[in-house]
């Protein structure tokens, strides 16, 4: 944290400096993150049915050939044949990078969108899943896989609605002359409780165990089979969500300064408590659309953030975008590899790691719920 | 922003001018502004919540006159917060209306309106990791489009705000680590980054112990002097509010009981009627009408 006895010349210097806010915690929380990314996604090419030994699947990664190639970038990012190249590239370029890839992208989306739930409701403990978003998805996915297969094509798109409609039922019945945070989580419980049960109640109307299977698979969340089809579906929304974020970090600060606050300063709290919470279940939708719902992710990494670097959203969504990506990758690399060859939902272990990691801040903390 | 204030002490009319004028003069919409100093009108106001069925707060006129202090006293549940809520336009009345300057402040829009009107509220909260200084800063957010970065303008503001506070050695301290006295002149100091014409405080001196009630005041009172800044404040504490205000509005059960300058309105009566309390005032004394309560009347 900063020093209190920086002299009047830091401060100026701070102050003058368009990034000055971009401390050390920052910096070192970044490159930490990254050299996690870096470590799983490395261990993450180097396994699997084609082995190969790490030195060969570092040296598949970093093929210029690969890299430089206009052509198989345009094969990857927007469909098109992809060109020749060495069985190892392809393998490890093609079949296992993409999950990585898609990895940090949901990482990066329920990070940032459990960030901006919390700013908007003040509330450390909101995330996307409180707010009703991933039980409103949940509930249309299984409603396809069981009772309209024919449309299991859109299930992204299908999964997104769903999000956004409970949202905004979520937030229709918390408004009253107005909406408070209190209000909003409530209702996000209620909401989420009564989608459940409809979701249990699914299960028994199921005619085969391929689709309870499947069904499991996608509100646990899993990154099994993605390829960059999904990086293509999830990269564009991932891109609008985070710039949009990380350009409203002001709007979060002053939010947190709480309603009256912010009225005073001559900001529309409903709009941009609106506005952000559109944002939020954007990237929430997003990331559900290709890996499913991977819980705890948008709750615990905003929270280890904070930690971090502290309250000041232009840091704590900088913050996310590489930390959340960084415990994705990591719980990815635990999913596939720890009960191997059996794979399991990354969904299970960003459970297993964020329950006890939250048990501990529990004992740790005096207070937790209030930013 | 006035331009007019540096180095005229006397700034405002006397209190006595102004509210004998306030009083003859029943048309409030003529803006009686000298000196550029705003004034905020409340006509027939009728304030309430949506929980009661009866007003909260009824009262045909009131006048923050233009470049002085008036405080708002009174009882706890007398209304005084729900006035100034109000006037600030945190709080719509279900009738009648509030013009700052002559403009009813339900049309304005919301930034436009907190550069011209600053408002205080009774409670504040801030994340605990937040500094001084970047706390400050966010007074300036009236100022700034969606990606607007902060301009010279804008350090301006916060240094001259954080140092009217008297706050600058606190300028990179944590909130969490100040004390509540030394909270409320950081919060005071970002209302001051505001650079309003007309500020707003509700009970900014409770809850701090009398060293930090002083400075408070002295704050708001040189800012009033200095830059002509109309100030509305909500005090606990009448003696307070008679020693600092130019004008007192009593207020009792949701209606005005009186106003004036404190020496008119601090009267043995008026402790009894609307405090009811028995007390001695010495209306002679040199720092404002003194109070001395001897006990607690019965209904």
């Amino acid at each position: 944290m900063a020093s209190e006895t920086t002299s009047p010349t830091e401060a100026t210097a701070r102050r003058d400096s368009r990034l000055g806010w971009f401390d050390r915690s920052l910096f070192a929380l970044c490159l930490g993150s990254v050299a996690v990314i870096v470590a799983g996604g490395l261990v993450q090419v180097s396994f699997g049915a084609f082995s190969m030994t790490i030195v060969e699947s570092w040296q598949a990664v970093f093929n210029p050939d690969v890299i430089f190639n206009g052509d198989a970038w345009r094969a990857w990012l927007l469909g098109t044949d992809v060109p020749e190249m060495n069985k190892r590239s392809l393998i490890v370029w093609n079949i296992r990078l993409p999950r990585v890839f898609v990895g940090i992208f949901v990482g990066m989306n329920l990070a940032v969108s459990g960030a901006i739930f919390q700013a908007v409701t003040r509330n450390e403990l909101a995330s996307p899943f409180i707010l009703g978003v991933s039980s409103g998805a949940g509930l249309l996915i299984l409603l396809t896989l069981v009772a309209f297969s024919g449309l299991a094509v859109f299930l992204p798109a299908i999964a997104s609605i769903g999000g956004a409609i409970a949202f905004l039922v979520v937030y229709a019945i918390a408004w009253k002359n107005g909406t408070s945070p209190v209000r909003l989580v409530l209702a996000g419980v209620i909401v989420g409780t009564v989608f459940q049960s409809l979701q249990t109640a699914l299960f028994f109307f199921a005619s085969d165990i391929g689709v309870v299977q499947s069904a499991i698979a996608w509100t646990t969340g899993s990154l099994t089979g993605t390829d960059w089809e999904q990086v293509r579906m999830v990269l564009p929304w991932t891109v609008v969500a985070m710039v949009l974020s990380l350009v409203s970090s002001r709007q979060l600060n002053v939010l947190l300064l709480g309603e009256n606050t912010a009225k005073s300063l001559g900001m529309s709290v409903e709009k941009v408590r609106f506005a952000l919470s559109g944002v939020a279940v954007l990237a929430a939708a997003a990331s559900i659309a290709v890996a499913g719902i991977v819980g705890f992710v948008g709750l615990i990494v905003p929270h280890v953030v904070r930690n971090i670097v502290g309250s000041d959203y232009r840091k704590l969504v900088v913050g996310c975008v590489f930390a959340g990506p960084a415990l994705m990758v990591a719980a990815d690399v635990g999913a596939r590899l720890a009960m191997n060859p059996v794979q399991i939902p990354v969904g299970i272990v960003t459970g297993l790691v964020g329950g006890p990691y939250f048990l501990y801040l529990m004992r740790k903390q005096d207070s937790m719920g209030e930013i | 922003m006035t331009e007019n204030s540096s180095g005229q002490p006397s700034v405002s009319p006397t209190a006595d001018e102004s509210s004998a004028d306030a009083r003859t003069n029943g048309d409030h919409d003529e803006a009686t502004a000298t000196d550029d100093a705003s004034e905020l009108v409340g006509d027939d106001l009728e304030i309430g919540y949506p929980t009661t069925d009866e007003p909260v707060v009824e009262c045909e006129t009131v006048v923050l006159p233009p470049g002085e202090v008036t405080a708002l006293v009174g009882p706890n549940g007398s209304g005084k917060s729900t006035l100034l809520k109000a006037m600030a336009n945190q709080h719509s009345p279900s009738e009648g209306r509030i013009l700052l300057d002559g403009e009813d402040v339900q049309t304005l829009e919301t930034k436009p309106l907190a550069r011209k009107l600053g408002l205080l509220s009774q409670e504040n909260e801030s994340p605990e990791s937040l500094t001084v200084e970047d706390l400050v800063y966010h007074g300036r957010y009236p100022y700034q489009g969606f990606f607007d970065s902060h301009t010279d303008a804008d350090h301006e503001a916060v240094d001259r705000a954080i140092e009217l506070a008297g706050v600058d050695q606190l300028r990179d301290t944590q909130m969490g680590n100040l004390s509540g006295g030394q909270k409320q002149l950081v919060w005071i100091a970002m209302v001051l980054a505001q650079d309003t014409d007309l500020l707003l405080l509700d009970e900014p001196t409770t809850f701090l112990d009398l060293h930090h009630q002083i400075r408070v005041m002295e704050v708001v009172r040189s800012l009033n002097r200095e830059e002509g800044v109309t100030v509305g404040i909500v005090l606990h504490d009448i003696g307070q509010a008679a020693r600092f205000a130019d004008n007192l509005i009593a207020m009792k059960d949701g209606e005005l009981y009186d106003w004036g300058p404190p020496k008119d309105v601090v009267t043995e009566d008026l402790l009894a009627d609307v405090f009811r309390v028995d007390a001695r005032v010495d209306a002679d004394s040199p720092t404002g009408p003194h109070i001395a309560p001897h006990r607690a009347l019965e209904k």
